[in-house]
């Protein structure tokens, strides 16, 4: 069968330039007006190419501050890339703790709204707005602004959005952590039922079974490159031993 | 860039719903969450004209036949470009949650939010209507001209949307463009012909009416919904011209600067 792109990055690299704001008063930043602040360079993503194709289950390693977060917002097209060009094909959504929502409105409204972004017609979203409810476990709650909830029920909100209304391409990092362990359990029940059939995910965890269990290809990075990008097995005794060292 | 933006909307029918959904939302959050609700949109404009009326009519007594309708059309025009523009300077910072974790196209939420104002503006003429008809004194009613006010809008919504992205993006990068906006804005009031008698502005400021992209709007609205005549054609050529420059601009702004706002911001 051929294989159809969802993501293709060519050449793509990140540098984040930091300002060091040292001058936190008034009389400093009147005496400093033409001196302006230190600017720090942080090379997040080294150069780099790959593709990702359409059903594929990727996972993502790597030690903390190694770029995993910043490569996941360049291939979701939230951040843009310094080189090169990334070509994605479909909806993206990123995901760690739920998608974006807005406080001030309610949890009906946020559905109505992230589901459209998502890409859904308004009809599509009425069909599936019950599932949504009753999966995050939020009937009562439905026309009160989620600045009124705790932060477990916006949670269950976002996460029950993302799942039942989903996009052409998901980017979950570290999802399996939200809510209470009731709610984990529902969690993975649909990501093996609905998700890892027929999407492209890219799973970014700590958890090495559950990389194992799901990924077909695996990314191993350090230090804002990418080391490696094939056999989970492999990529999983890279990230191993590094942790070791 | 802006064809193909609009031909990947047409494309995708959902865009057009999703439009419509967050101008409604943004409307219901804008009027609902007060006390006075929309009823506060309507009154808003009629509390400025009975100030500028008593100013300029009563007190320094300009003279303008029908002036509460001349002061009428002119500041509802002028309100929906202020709060088009000085409204939306924090878009991207307010609406982050829209864009931060999926790949939507930006533009989407300032049209959006354009509308949201527009169903406001339509509320705010539907009364100008009601006025102008029923109790101006010296009224001529509405013609077959008036239709002239749809392209008029067209031009004001351009206007507004291309400095909307200008202001909004450059915030990205210097906030400070709030407060300078605050006293541009202040300055082209004054600069716009909202409450002077058109002949004591074209003679002050001559080169205004051309200069001055929301004086010409203004102009050509009064034109066309008070004395009933067509448009000044070179005048609206002039300032659709002038949107659609600041358009542009805002465009390649988004597209330069809008890109890092989930990084920025």
């Amino acid at each position: 069968m051929e294989k159809v792109p969802a993501i293709e990055a060519k050449n793509i690299s990140k540098t984040f330039h930091i300002s060091e704001d040292s001058h936190n008063t008034v009389k400093h930043r009147l005496f400093n007006l033409f001196n302006p602040p230190r600017a720090k360079k942080v090379e997040a993503i080294k150069n780099m190419d790959f593709a990702v194709y359409k059903g594929e289950c990727i996972g993502l390693l790597g030690r903390n501050g190694c770029g995993k977060s910043t490569l996941v917002r360049l291939l979701a097209g939230v951040y843009p890339t310094d080189t090169g060009q990334i070509n994605i094909h479909g909806t993206t959504l990123l995901m760690n703790l739920g998608v974006g929502m807005s406080h001030q409105l309610t949890a009906r409204e946020n559905i109505y709204v992230s589901a459209s972004v998502l890409g859904l017609k308004i009809k599509e979203i009425d069909n599936i707005f019950d599932k949504i409810v009753d999966f995050a476990e939020l009937r009562e709650f439905i026309d009160t602004k989620i600045k009124y909830f705790s932060s477990g029920m916006v949670a269950r909100l976002g996460f029950s959005i993302a799942v039942n209304a989903g996009a052409d391409i998901m980017f979950l990092d570290e999802i399996f952590a939200v809510g209470d362990m009731k709610f984990q359990e529902k969690a993975v029940k649909v990501f093996e039922s609905s998700w890892i059939e027929g999407k492209t995910v890219i799973l970014v965890s700590h958890s090495m079974d559950v990389i194992k269990k799901y990924c077909s290809r695996t990314a191993f990075m350090k230090n804002g490159s990418l080391v490696f990008f094939g056999e989970t097995e492999e990529a999983i005794d890279m990230y191993v031993k590094d942790n070791h060292e | 860039m802006i064809f193909s933006v609009l031909g990947d909307w047409f494309s995708r029918s959902n865009k057009f719903e999703r439009l419509w959904l967050l101008a409604k939302i943004e409307f219901k959050l804008r009027y609902y969450e007060n006390k006075l609700g929309l009823f506060w949109a309507l009154l808003k404009p009629l509390m400025d004209i009975v100030i500028y009326y008593t100013v300029f009519n009563v007190i320094l007594n300009q003279q303008i036949p029908g002036f509460a309708s001349y002061l009428f059309i002119g500041l509802i025009l002028w309100n929906f470009f202020v709060e088009s523009t000085t409204g939306t300077i924090q878009i991207l910072n307010t609406k982050k949650y829209l864009y931060e974790y999926s790949n939507m196209n930006k533009l989407e939420i300032y049209i959006a939010t354009l509308f949201s104002t527009t169903i406001g503006f339509f509320f705010n003429f539907l009364m100008f209507l009601l006025f102008y008809n029923f109790m101006e004194p010296a009224s001529k009613g509405t013609d077959i001209y008036s239709l002239w006010i749809v392209p008029i809008f067209f031009n004001m919504f351009i206007l507004s949307l291309g400095f909307s992205l200008i202001l909004s993006n450059i915030y990205i990068i210097a906030k400070d463009i709030n407060q300078v906006w605050q006293v541009l804005v202040q300055f082209l009031f004054f600069l716009s012909p909202i409450f002077y008698k058109l002949e004591i502005f074209t003679k002050a400021l001559p080169s205004m009416t051309y200069a001055n992209p929301v004086a010409g709007i203004i102009i050509n609205a009064r034109m066309v919904m008070i004395e009933g005549k067509t448009p000044h054609l070179k005048l609206l050529a002039f300032d659709l011209a002038y949107a659609f420059a600041f358009l542009i601009l805002g465009l390649y702004l988004l597209n330069k600067l809008g890109s890092k706002a989930a990084e920025k911001l």
